[in-house]
């Protein structure tokens, strides 16, 4: 499997949310793979004919959905629903000429598998998988022993890691998982035989738990012991990969390690959780189930709580407060007080002289045009040295205004943009003459 | 009398366990099973400390349920009693310990099924009346929020003093030192007469049901 992973997880992530990848499976389509699935098994069929689907379809549909209205219809939507969600493949190239051969893809298998098959974890079938998984690491080893070049690596050590071992791998944790899941099942069978026959349930409860723990402490055995001979033929395989400077067969075998580390810390977690399981039903059953056969204390403990309102009582409790600890002496440091400069507010006022822009520049202007200028740029730029430089700006529009108050102005086309000053640009006007006054 | 594995005082008060387990008896918690290596250490402890902690004027009561707590019979201890909160959310509590369908997530509850359990068995009136005796009319949505806020406060309470383990904000864990809620009817006989002898032992209290815990400091003069 891991042969399959890419280097980069980032873009099949991202390619899945650009393909907008979803699985969504109604449980007529579980009910149909899982049919067609079967059929497939039992018949040792490679592909099915449109005609087998849709009296597949018919029998699930009397099952799942029975007073459904045209089957067939509904058949051909389902089929065409199990393509686009990839579980269904049509295998031959007839188009539409004829009826398609339809046959189940590896994802319809695993769903189906998933839920079908029983991967009970006992010690026969773990004992099995990790014999089987100690011999071909083995035959690894060796492999890797006589591997003389690259290719060599490739075939007879990353090869079989990646595809046998890591299958076997693979094979123990799916059967973890399924022990997980009848754990889950076995506290949920106690809690239902408690709260259905409560002390007459205390027996089954026992040999529930007995059973269990009895079967986890099996399967930790096995895994501890053989985990351990995995993980040192596996380091054998990575100095003799090192020696040989080959990282893609180090990569491989650190993967197959980490994997092997994982299944061996199942086991730990699985037994630690399951001994605080087992020990707080036997508690229960002890302290409250044993001593309240008929369940009695649950009722009156129901009534107190209801009439305490009226009949209060409150528990005592030791409550002594803490020892006061005294923060240790620190130096003051003295901060200088927040001040600002003084500055003198009351300033004396000045005698300054009045000032008419409007009438200087109206001068300024009735000058330039005497000496002769002939356009708006000309005039502006000579208005202008008169000026501060801070208003010239201003300045240029109240001599436009008074330039064409004062004598006609002759507008071409295009007007030139023509500089007046370092820093202003104006559109220019060529003027007539100035207007009598 | 139970043997003690320590031979001396000095023995049991030198060991690592001895400073942790005793400010936790003091500050009130009930320390159970679940503590691990601090329980096993007053089962071990337990003789030579009953005598310790008498002398305090106090008794180390260990119960069948699996805890320890001290309880101060005198006045050189201070002590309280715990809210009207307290006690609602403590019972409900007991009532789910002893309710089957916990065992299968091992004690584990959510505290939204406490607080359906508080509101089916008392009402939101009752509530309201008891654990804001002050409010004479209420909204309900205003109200809903001010008993949440209530119960989050009790259940802080009841963590420090170890009848509840809180996992995370919505998740709790059942400890055996619940089943103190239910002493008063643990046996067959008369409540009453159940509660009568609690209070003379100092287990317990009498009054009005307020939400404020009632500390009952040790007289200085003494």
């Amino acid at each position: 499997m891991s042969a399959l992973l890419p280097s980069n997880p980032n873009r099949l992530i991202a390619s899945l949310a650009r393909d907008q990848v979803n699985i969504d499976l109604k449980t007529v389509d579980v009910c149909f793979v899982a049919g067609l699935y079967l059929r497939a098994d039992r018949a040792a069929l490679a592909s099915f004919e449109e005609d087998i689907l849709i009296d597949m379809f018919e029998q699930v549909c009397d099952v799942v959905d029975p007073g459904a209205d045209n089957p067939r219809k509904r058949a051909t939507h389902a089929i065409q629903r199990l393509r686009e969600q990839r579980m269904l493949t049509r295998v031959d190239g007839a188009g539409i000429v004829r009826a398609g051969d339809y046959a189940l893809t590896r994802l319809a298998a695993a769903v189906v598998e998933y839920f079908l098959t029983d991967e009970a974890l006992t010690r026969e079938n773990l004992t099995l998988l990790t014999g089987t998984l100690r011999v071909h690491l083995a035959e690894v080893l060796a492999s890797a022993k006589k591997a003389e070049d690259g290719e060599a690596w490739r075939t007879t050590v990353v090869g079989p890691l990646r595809v046998t071992v890591s299958d076997l791998v693979s094979g123990i944790e799916r059967r973890q998982r399924g022990l997980d899941a009848q754990q889950e099942e076995v506290q949920a069978e106690i809690a239902k035989l408690l709260q259905a026959d409560w002390f007459s349930a205390i027996e089954q409860c026992q040999t529930l738990l007995d059973t269990t723990t009895s079967t986890l402490r099996e399967l930790n055995e096995v895994l501890l012991r053989d985990t351990h001979h995995f993980v040192a033929l596996l380091q054998e395989v990575q100095i003799l990969a090192a020696a040989a400077d080959n990282g893609e067969t180090e990569d491989a075998v650190q993967r197959v390690i980490e994997h092997v580390d994982r299944i061996a810390a199942w086991g730990s977690t699985r037994q630690r959780a399951w001994s605080d399981y087992y020990q707080y039903i036997h508690r229960y059953l002890r302290d409250v189930v044993r001593l309240d056969p008929d369940r009695a204390l649950s009722q009156r403990l129901r009534d107190q709580t209801a009439a305490w309102p009226g009949r209060p009582f409150f528990l005592r409790v030791a409550d002594t407060p803490s020892i006061l600890l005294l923060r240790a002496l620190e130096a003051r440091v003295e901060r200088p007080p927040v001040a600002q400069p003084q500055a003198e507010r009351e300033i004396e006022p000045k005698w300054v002289e009045p000032e008419d822009r409007h009438a200087d520049i109206d001068a300024l202007v009735e000058q330039a045009l005497d000496a002769g200028f002939k356009t708006l740029a000309e005039v502006s730029a000579r208005v202008l040295l008169e000026l501060p430089e801070s208003l010239h700006y201003a300045a240029t529009g109240r001599i436009a205004d008074v330039l064409g108050r004062r004598t006609p102005v002759r507008i071409l086309h295009e007007r030139p943009w023509t500089p007046v000053s370092s820093q202003i640009e104006i559109e220019d006007w060529a003027i007539h003459k100035k207007r009598a006054s | 009398m139970t043997v003690s594995a320590f031979q001396t005082l000095e023995a049991a008060l030198s060991d690592e366990h001895y400073p942790e387990v005793d400010l936790a008896l003091r500050r009130g918690r009930h320390i159970g099973r679940d503590d691990g290596t601090q329980y096993e250490y007053l089962v071990d402890a337990q003789a030579t400390l009953e005598v310790f902690y008498r002398r305090f004027g106090c008794e180390l009561i260990q119960q069948s349920d699996g805890y320890f707590y001290l309880l101060p019979s005198g006045d050189r201890l201070g002590r309280r009693q715990l809210s009207a909160g307290q006690m609602l959310v403590g019972q409900t509590l007991a009532l789910m310990y002893l309710d089957p369908v916990t065992l299968q997530h091992g004690g584990a509850v959510a505290r939204e099924t406490l607080l359906q359990r508080l509101q089916a068995l008392l009402g939101i009136d009752v509530l309201v009346r008891t654990l804001e005796p002050r409010k004479r009319k209420y909204d309900e949505r205003v109200a809903a929020e001010t008993l949440r806020t209530k119960v989050a406060e009790a259940l802080r309470r009841l963590a420090d003093l170890g009848f509840v383990d809180v996992l995370d904000d919505t998740r709790l864990r059942l400890r055996p030192a619940l089943m103190r809620f239910a002493e008063p009817v643990r046996g067959l006989g008369d409540p009453n007469v159940a509660l009568e002898r609690l209070v003379a032992r100092g287990d317990v209290g009498l009054g009005e049901a307020t939400d404020e815990p009632v500390d009952e400091m040790p007289d200085e003069e003494s």
